[in-house]
């Protein structure tokens, strides 16, 4: 009988290790996915030119501020950080203010049209940029909204709505109307029900669609290229430019574009997280 | 959520406080060149210090037309100059451009103010600096030469032996061609390999002596590095040694001769049975129809074609003057490698210089489309070169007759539309 129990076990614990093995290595190769590109980004950042041309690579940064230096004395550089900043977080607030309404409402009410309203939402992520971009700019500068952060963030907006809306319907749906419900016995109001039940479920996914946004907004080249001039975004003012320019500069500006996306994402995370439950610990 | 909402509420704070941002009474330069960040710094800093109030702002090709348009059909907008290549200004509606006799300004050579007519009888832009293609070479490889060779005086023969001597020697291939996404080959064979081959470039599109010519491309290519369909700017290849032997824009070569001005040479362009065919780059500034200061706009332009102003943009950007200066002996080596390539290019004895495509205004593109998809042909998909000759000049002549291009050298003159033969 013990033999018989062993044979029995042995496999098992044989596939929980092999099981073990594959789940650590999938982590292991989902975060080099993520942050080998990063890490190489930024020993090239911190590199001489010549030691961004020489081969092999380096593992360890020499610490030449060199390139980063250049970008410190670039004109205009700190105003478009600053733009960038201002377009995204607008961009976030505006598509979470009109696309989580939208959201509420495609998974709490019936009305005609629903699907195609769904559809429709999609349809603005369907039409290339550089298509919409003349005929935005020309109305742009007739309506006086060119060149200013504020029209920029509209835009931005645009693109960022689907996501908003998309992401927030399905969290709307995911929460039973019986919670509403069950508020609004308890004294609450449609919109304090909203507020006390609804919303702090919801807001990892909400935190989500403004990550969304913000990305959306802060890679976003063409249409600011287009829509602004005095007013230029990071990634209008630097993406251009850095394509062709000498492979360190590229380093460094790329290095530039990437860290305060970067530091806004690590801000939030603690958000994002609560979407699994495992928030605040 | 406090601190969420915190965020939201400061965000929308700062936005309704800065969306009424007033704008600046600085002239807005609107280019398409000197665009790498460095070259756009030393704009800002030197050339366009002394101008008065100047945003200098450099752009892709897409947001910089787009913009334009937008601005001209909204009759009203905020750029004052435009610097762009001949092309870029060739592809415009010539009613767009303010007219700049009234200014007396020009470049030395009448062929660069003629082109800049655009076929009208004014000046619709002012030529504003120039660059060739040259070839650059790491000294190591020098020692590969063939015998006889010269590099000032080389021929394609000798460039396609030399290049099969560093293969031999090396194991690799290390002749380079920037057949990139953003790569100028197809001024290479407007320019270089036609003209040197064919002695023209429309008429003799799908002649005998073009089919000679893309033989001896591939025998070429079969020596040049196979990444060469990833270079767009050759200087990052020859620093890090993937190339020796490299074919380019001045300005794209300049980095490898400013960071390391002791380890490469430049020469001039090799020579074919036709002689050494070659081809210049032009830039000009013009002003749009839109621009909001029309003084300052036309202030601006004259201040960019002082010497002193040509000799700083020289330095910027690796492109040269186009007014007579005495250029200083102080520059940078990338700009006195290339002013020694180019001046020996143009003074030898079988020089065969060609001259921009003119007169096909927003047909630039297809026409440079012609050449890159009868090279991606040829060379990368090995179809045979007289059926696709054959094949693109059908192309070619309706891009001709469209557009009534007049022939441009060396192609002999043409009463009308240029002719493919």
């Amino acid at each position: 009988m013990t033999a018989a129990t062993t044979d029995v076990a042995e496999p098992s614990q044989d596939t929980r290790k092999a099981g073990r093995f594959v789940y650590v290595a999938g982590v292991v190769l989902l975060c080099a996915w993520v942050l080998v590109p990063l890490y190489f980004l930024l020993i090239n950042t911190l590199s001489s030119p010549e030691a961004v041309n020489a081969y092999p690579k380096s593992f360890i940064p020499e610490f030449d501020l060199g390139s980063l230096t250049f970008f410190a004395g670039f004109d205009g550089i700190l105003t478009a950080l600053k733009n960038s900043i201002l377009v995204a977080a607008m961009t976030m607030v505006m598509s979470i203010l009109i696309g989580a309404p939208a959201g509420y409402a495609l998974s709490r009410f019936e009305f005609r049209g629903k699907e195609l309203f769904r559809l429709l939402i999609l349809l603005t992520r369907a039409f290339p940029l550089p298509l919409l971009a003349l005929p935005l700019a020309v109305m742009f500068i007739r309506t006086g909204i060119d060149d200013t952060v504020f029209g920029l963030a509209l835009v931005h907006t645009t693109l960022a709505i689907p996501f908003a809306v998309l992401i927030t319907f399905s969290l709307f749906s995911g929460i039973p109307i019986e919670l509403e419900e069950a508020a609004w016995t308890l004294g609450c109001n449609r919109v304090t029900a909203f507020q006390k039940v609804i919303l702090p479920l919801v807001l990892p996914g909400i935190t989500a669609s403004a990550i969304f946004a913000f990305v959306i907004s802060w890679n976003e080249v063409f249409a600011a290229a287009v829509l602004t001039i005095e007013n230029r975004t990071l990634t209008a003012f630097l993406l251009q430019n850095l394509d062709t320019s000498p492979l360190h500069l590229k380093f460094a500006g790329g290095f530039i574009l990437v860290v305060p996306a970067l530091i806004f994402i690590f801000a939030v995370r603690k958000y994002l997280f609560a979407m699994w439950g495992i928030a605040n610990r | 959520m406090t601190l969420l909402s915190k965020f939201f509420v400061a965000a929308s704070s700062i936005a309704i406080s800065c969306s009424a941002v007033a704008a600046q009474a600085e002239v807005l330069f609107w280019s398409t060149q000197a665009k790498p960040v460095e070259e756009a710094q030393a704009m800002r800093e030197q050339v366009l210090s002394g101008a008065g109030e100047v945003d200098y702002q450099p752009n892709d090709g897409g947001p910089w037309i787009t913009r334009l348009n937008a601005e001209l059909s909204a009759g009203t907008g905020t750029i004052g100059v435009l610097g762009a290549l001949h092309g870029d200004f060739s592809a415009m509606n010539t009613d767009d451009l303010v007219d700049l006799d009234d200014l007396g300004l020009g470049a030395a050579s009448d062929t660069f103010n003629n082109l800049a007519k655009l076929g009208t009888g004014n000046a619709k832009y002012i030529p504003w600096m120039q660059a060739s293609y040259i070839m650059a070479a790491n000294k190591k490889a020098l020692e590969h030469l063939p015998e006889g060779a010269d590099i000032n005086t080389l021929t394609y023969d000798q460039l396609i032996a030399w290049s099969t001597n560093v293969m031999e020697a090396t194991g690799e291939a290390k002749f380079g061609f920037p057949a990139g996404p953003k790569g100028l080959k197809h001024r290479f064979f407007q320019g270089y390999l036609y003209p040197s081959y064919t002695d023209g470039v429309v008429r003799t599109f799908a002649s005998d002596k073009a089919v000679v010519a893309w033989e001896k491309m591939r025998e070429l290519w079969a020596v040049t590095n196979p990444g060469s369909t990833n270079f767009s700017f050759l200087q990052e290849q020859l620093l890090n040694e993937d190339v020796w032997i490299a074919f380019d824009h001045t300005s794209r070569l300049a980095a490898a001769f400013n960071e390391r001005p002791d380890d490469f040479v430049a020469f001039p362009a090799p020579a074919g049975p036709e002689g050494r065919g070659f081809m210049p780059v032009i830039a000009g500034v013009g002003i749009p129809r839109t621009a909001p200061d029309m003084e300052a706009s036309k202030a601006l332009i004259a201040h960019m074609l002082k010497p002193e102003t040509q000799i700083a943009t020289l330095r910027a950007t690796n492109f040269f003057p186009v007014v007579d200066v005495e250029l200083p002996g102080d520059l940078p080596p990338s700009v006195q490698a290339a002013g020694n390539a180019v001046a020996i290019m143009s003074a030898s004895p079988d020089a065969n210089p060609g001259l921009l495509p003119a007169g096909l205004g927003d047909k630039g593109g297809d026409f440079n489309r012609v050449f890159v998809d009868t090279f991606e042909r040829i060379i990368l998909a090995g179809q045979p070169i007289e059926a696709v000759l054959e094949d693109q000049k059908k192309t070619l002549k309706r891009i001709m007759d469209e557009t009534g291009a007049p022939c441009w050298a060396p192609d002999a003159p043409s009463e009308g539309a240029c002719p493919v033969e």
